[in-house]
């Protein structure tokens, strides 16, 4: 009885592996020959992941594209070339990478196949200190848009006091005078040291002239970097007089749990970046009003990489296209405040509903050289780079 | 009698039918990327195939080794930061695989003896090592304060279809050496005696506890080879070069045919039919345009086929 259950049970494994199989090469059949963009991606579940995904195929038709997609790992360079040739067996021409992660093994291997590579949400930093000629200077490799403003153009310190100043003229009878700080380990995000150091400095000018100076607690490398696990309890023993944190690293995932864990969500506010879902009801005025401020990238900047590789497979350039790849930094959408929330609730990076996004398929057709004689790279990188909030 | 041999060669004639049809369908779904695809499958299968035919000598005796993903892992990095330290030489690459080597044999034989010595299933000391060696590769990341480090010299040929070759010739004279020692030595004989009954092994006056050393040594030896050739594929390494290679290795070897209880059905032979259906699967599937994120479903699915089919009928344990 047993045995047969279990030959039972193999032949409809058999056989749901065989329809899957066929399925997928009649649909394949079924549809005309398209241009094969393999997109891959940091993490296969998020808002931002899913959010591009729905902003590209709503290209698809107007841009005659297909799109694969597949997800890198964040430590392993071998499974990342792996995916590149996945993507370039199942017919990729032009690859849209997330990682910097054995970047000059997969753009030497695009090389060799004749497929190029751009990168999204990435300012590819590793590749540009330690091997910009084999990276960036190499055909293949068309360019880069970062997730915010590039290591040199550092803003991100800046805007968070901003965020910080403003929040205190709302509450001016309970402002903030006391905050510390999370960042990510330096080897992967050696950026944020500086945005931390920068938000210090800030605050040390704003100090010489006000009324009610804030004390910034100095990073303790023990508690206050966080090597992408869950911030530790002990943080806010070695922190017991903060009123706000100022996290750098991606506060929604990797802060705000250990905030609620701890039973101080209601009492200390979260300045951080990224938006995971959820915030919304403790933003602001909200809830508990934990977060005040959440810093992302528009996933429309994934309009520049996909522009450049459509050039170029279809054969033409722009004009004044520069010789050698460009990483290009950009402005990003700053919720601070109520109003900010509310405008940012209808976006694309929040709902992944395409119909929220700042540009169709005709829209982007018309950024490409080859469906607008006209079109520029200047144009292109003026229009990703300024995605803010009031732009959109 | 035509019956007899078929029912006796079932897990062959099944493991040698899917690398045939993997083989066809990589023929007729690789279309004008057929000399592309073949080098990638090839370069993606030759570090498995090279620790798959090392396993053989363990999954023969009817244990496994869950620690050889950190190993590869460990080793990588090693090679790379001692060639660095050496100048980025060819020499220095030389002194880093020597050095990767004699650790790769130590933990070998470390793994058969003390599981011996201390009664302990070979699984509990692999495990032991798998921690030891994660720690290890987060430590050698940290001191060096970057995500992935790259090696400086050159450490294959810039031309694809030269390196490609190499492999071949790595692979085919590692797969060479493991045949003859598995079927014309006491090594093999042994091991595979031990995973059929190794009481009736040890009362034959077999040293078990010899020969199990021996057999983690060896593939010992072809986790250093394994883990450089997979270093030649990027270059570089990092916090989770090698992960996942542990379970990949058990699927190559089962899919080649081999009995996971061990024993004297083992074949050497498991270790590239196994490999290389693994990775032509996986090729198949891409180009036959299977989504890319349902590729390992897909794979988990014709796992426990396998599983399902390879079960013995009367007493549900896996053939000897």
């Amino acid at each position: 009885m047993k045995t047969r259950m279990k030959r039972a049970g193999a032949m409809i494994l058999a056989g749901a592996m065989a329809m899957s199989c066929l399925g997928s090469v009649s649909a394949s059949a079924a549809e005309p020959k398209k241009t094969v963009i393999g997109v891959a991606f940091y993490n296969d579940s998020s808002k931002p992941t899913t959010a591009t995904k729905a902003y590209l195929e709503s290209l698809a038709d107007a841009l005659n594209v297909e799109f694969k997609y597949t997800v890198f790992t964040q430590t392993d360079e071998s499974a990342n070339l792996t995916k590149i040739q996945e993507l370039i067996s199942a017919g990729a021409e032009g690859i849209i990478g997330t990682i910097d992660l054995g970047t000059t093994a997969i753009v030497e291997e695009c090389e060799a196949a004749g497929v190029y590579y751009a990168g999204y949400l990435c300012d590819f930093d590793t590749s540009y200190q330690t091997a910009y000629e084999a990276v960036y200077e190499n055909p293949y490799f068309l360019g880069t848009i970062s997730d915010g403003h590039n290591p040199d153009d550092i803003v991100l310190g800046t805007q968070t006091f901003e965020s910080v100043m403003e929040y205190n003229e709302r509450n001016p009878e309970n402002p903030l005078t006391h905050m510390a700080m999370i960042i990510f380990p330096d080897w992967a995000y050696p950026a944020q040291a500086k945005q931390a150091e920068q938000f210090v400095e800030e605050i040390e000018k704003y100090n010489e002239t006000a009324e009610t100076p804030i004390t910034v607690d100095p990073i303790d490398a023990e508690s206050d970097v966080i090597p992408f696990t869950p911030l530790d309890s002990t943080y806010f023993s070695k922190h017991p007089d903060i009123d706000a944190i100022a996290s750098f690293a991606a506060g929604t995932s990797f802060v705000y749990p250990t905030m609620v864990a701890s039973g101080v969500d209601g009492d200390l506010k979260l300045f951080t970046t990224g938006f995971e879902g959820g915030e919304e009801e403790n933003f602001g005025s909200a809830g508990k009003g934990t977060f005040q401020q959440n810093v992302i990238t528009a996933i429309e900047t994934v309009t520049y990489p996909l522009v450049l590789l459509l050039n170029q497979i279809n054969g033409v350039e722009f004009a004044d296209m520069p010789e050698t790849a460009e990483r290009i930094g950009c402005d990003q959408i700053i919720i601070n405040s109520d109003e900010d929330l509310e405008k940012f609730l209808v976006n694309i990076y929040n709902t992944g509903d395409a119909a929220g996004a700042c540009w169709t398929g005709e829209d982007v057709l018309k950024m490409t050289a080859f469906g607008n004689p006209d079109a520029t790279y200047a144009d292109l990188v003026e229009a990703v780079t300024n995605l803010t909030l009031d732009n959109m | 009698m035509k019956d007899n041999w078929i029912k006796k060669h079932i897990y062959d004639i099944a493991a040698y039918a899917g690398l045939l049809v993997t083989l066809i369908l990589f023929f007729v779904f690789s279309r004008n990327r057929l000399l592309y695809n073949a080098t990638t499958v090839i370069q993606t299968a030759a570090p498995y195939a090279v620790l798959s035919l090392g396993a053989v000598f363990v999954y023969s005796m009817g244990f496994m080794d869950v620690s050889v993903g950190q190993q590869v892992g460990v080793y990588a990095i090693l090679i790379i930061l001692i060639s660095n330290a050496l100048g980025g030489t060819t020499f220095g690459v030389f002194v880093g695989f020597l050095v990767v080597l004699a650790i790769a044999l130590l933990c070998g034989a470390f793994n058969g003896a003390v599981a011996v010595w201390l009664g302990l299933p070979s699984i509990v000391t692999s495990l032991f090592l798998m921690f030891f060696f994660t720690g290890a590769q987060y430590l050698l990341m940290e001191s060096t304060g970057i995500n992935s480090i790259s090696i400086q010299a050159a450490i294959k040929p810039s031309d694809r279809n030269i390196y490609t070759l190499l492999l071949i010739a790595v692979v085919a004279l590692t797969a060479l050496v493991v045949f003859y020692l598995f079927k014309f030595t006491k090594l093999g004989k042994y091991t595979r005696a031990i995973g059929a009954n190794e009481k009736t092994a040890v009362q034959a006056g077999v040293n078990t506890t010899k020969w199990k050393v021996y057999a983690y040594m060896a593939f010992g030896a072809t986790v250093a080879l394994g883990a450089f050739l997979m270093l030649t594929r990027t270059g570089s390494a990092g916090k989770g070069t090698g992960s996942g290679y542990a379970m990949d290795i058990m699927i190559c070897l089962i899919l080649g045919g081999m009995p996971l209880s061990g024993g004297m059905l083992s074949k050497a032979g498991s270790a590239l039919i196994g490999t290389f259906t693994y990775i032509l699967l996986t090729n198949d599937l891409t180009t036959m345009g299977v989504s890319l994120n349902t590729i390992n479903f897909v794979k988990a699915v014709i796992f426990i086929i396998i599983i399902l089919v390879t079960c013995r009928k009367q007493t549900n344990l896996l053939p000897r």
